[in-house]
């Protein structure tokens, strides 16, 4: 269902007022949401303050969303990137997929990975680019090859990730391309590919280069 | 399947402020929390390790280290002649200095000095000083006729 079909869909159900442009968000009926394809669920890595705290403490799930207006309202009330302690991480994965290699859904995939070196001013634009990208299923156009989408906030810098649940060359060479064009690369700049089965090796090396 | 592109999903941004479905503001206090606690121990760590100040000169990375020698002042007169000017001793005590130069005005006694024979250069084929010649002359030399005088007057 496209945006334009569930706008038509609301003012064939809601009554506007003819004076003003029809918009869902110029009513005050919010029940009729903009949905998307699948569930996310947002998470958020903790930085460890304390020794004692492990992984599992620190990742934990935020909120989940199913549609554009709960999406925003969700933006709306997190902070920016830009204003995330050292060594946090926003993560967002379809469903109920847990963002590590070891769930089911990621064992067999990997990600692309980019890192901004420099703080640039745009990096929480960037972020919410790449959200928007993922959630409106507009980076993977053939299929649901995308599990989930990493920010890690680290002192050499931002590191973007976008997590697949396959190795398939063709299909992840696609979204590699689209990627470049939401993170506004250039040809100079080159995303990598990871596959997970590798992270463990000491001098992994992309599998994939663009 | 629904899509939207980048553009759409921003025009479906609201211009007011909505309210999440999560309790955002404790999120957002675990988050400034962490933050000021990363804050603090930035500055702990910083007032501990100010740059290289603190740290002991290492005795092997580096050259000999530049040590500023004072030279020796030197006045020279107006005929010509340079005179050295030792370092002063003390810091300006002048009790210090007069006791000092008490001790120095002082004249030495004349003492006779009895110096020992130095065994170790006589035994050797290297000539013994003349001084030590004189002094080491034996000051009991043995007569066999006064042993002999007095051995008798003994049995006597």
């Amino acid at each position: 269902m496209s945006v334009e079909e569930v706008t038509q869909k609301f003012e064939e159900t809601v009554s506007v007022d003819d004076e003003g442009p029809k918009t869902v968000l110029s009513g005050t009926n919010f029940d009729v949401k903009h949905p998307l394809n699948t569930k996310w669920t947002l998470w958020y890595t903790k930085p460890a303050v304390d020794p004692s705290e492990s992984w599992s403490d620190l990742l934990r799930p935020v909120t989940s969303f199913q549609s554009v207006e709960e999406f925003w309202a969700i933006m709306q009330n997190i902070p920016e990137p830009h204003d995330l302690p050292m060594k946090s991480d926003y993560h967002a994965f379809r469903n109920d997929i847990r963002p590590e290699w070891e769930d089911e859904a990621n064992a067999k995939g990997g990600k692309w990975s980019y890192q901004v070196r420099f703080k640039k001013n745009d990096i929480d634009e960037l972020w919410l680019r790449t959200l928007l990208a993922v959630i409106g299923e507009t980076i993977d156009e053939e299929d649901a090859q995308i599990n989930g989408v990493v920010l890690n906030v680290r002192k050499s810098g931002y590191k973007f990730a976008l997590w697949t649940k396959s190795e398939d060359k063709e299909p992840l060479v696609n979204i590699g391309a689209r990627f470049k064009q939401v993170l506004k690369l250039t040809d100079a700049d080159h995303i990598e590919f990871f596959p997970h089965s590798a992270a463990n090796e000491k001098h992994h090396s992309p599998s994939i280069t663009l | 399947m629904a899509r939207y592109t980048i553009e759409e999903l921003l025009q479906l941004k609201p211009s007011e402020t909505l309210t999440a479905n999560f309790p955002a503001e404790e999120f957002r206090a675990i988050i400034e929390k962490v933050s000021q606690v990363q804050a603090l121990r930035e500055e702990e760590f910083a007032a501990h390790h100010v740059g290289h100040f603190n740290r002991r000169r290492s005795s092997h990375h580096h050259g000999k280290p530049k040590i500023k020698h004072t030279k020796p002042k030197v006045t020279t007169d107006s005929d010509g002649w340079c005179t050295f000017e030792g370092k002063k001793k003390g810091s300006g005590d002048e009790e210090e200095e007069e006791i000092f130069k008490e001790t120095v005005s002082t004249p030495i006694a004349q003492e006779t000095l009895k110096i020992k024979p130095n065994n170790k250069n006589i035994s050797s084929s290297r000539p013994a000083d003349t001084t030590d010649l004189v002094t080491d002359k034996p000051t009991l030399s043995f007569n066999a006729f006064a042993a002999l005088e007095s051995d008798e007057g003994e049995e006597e």
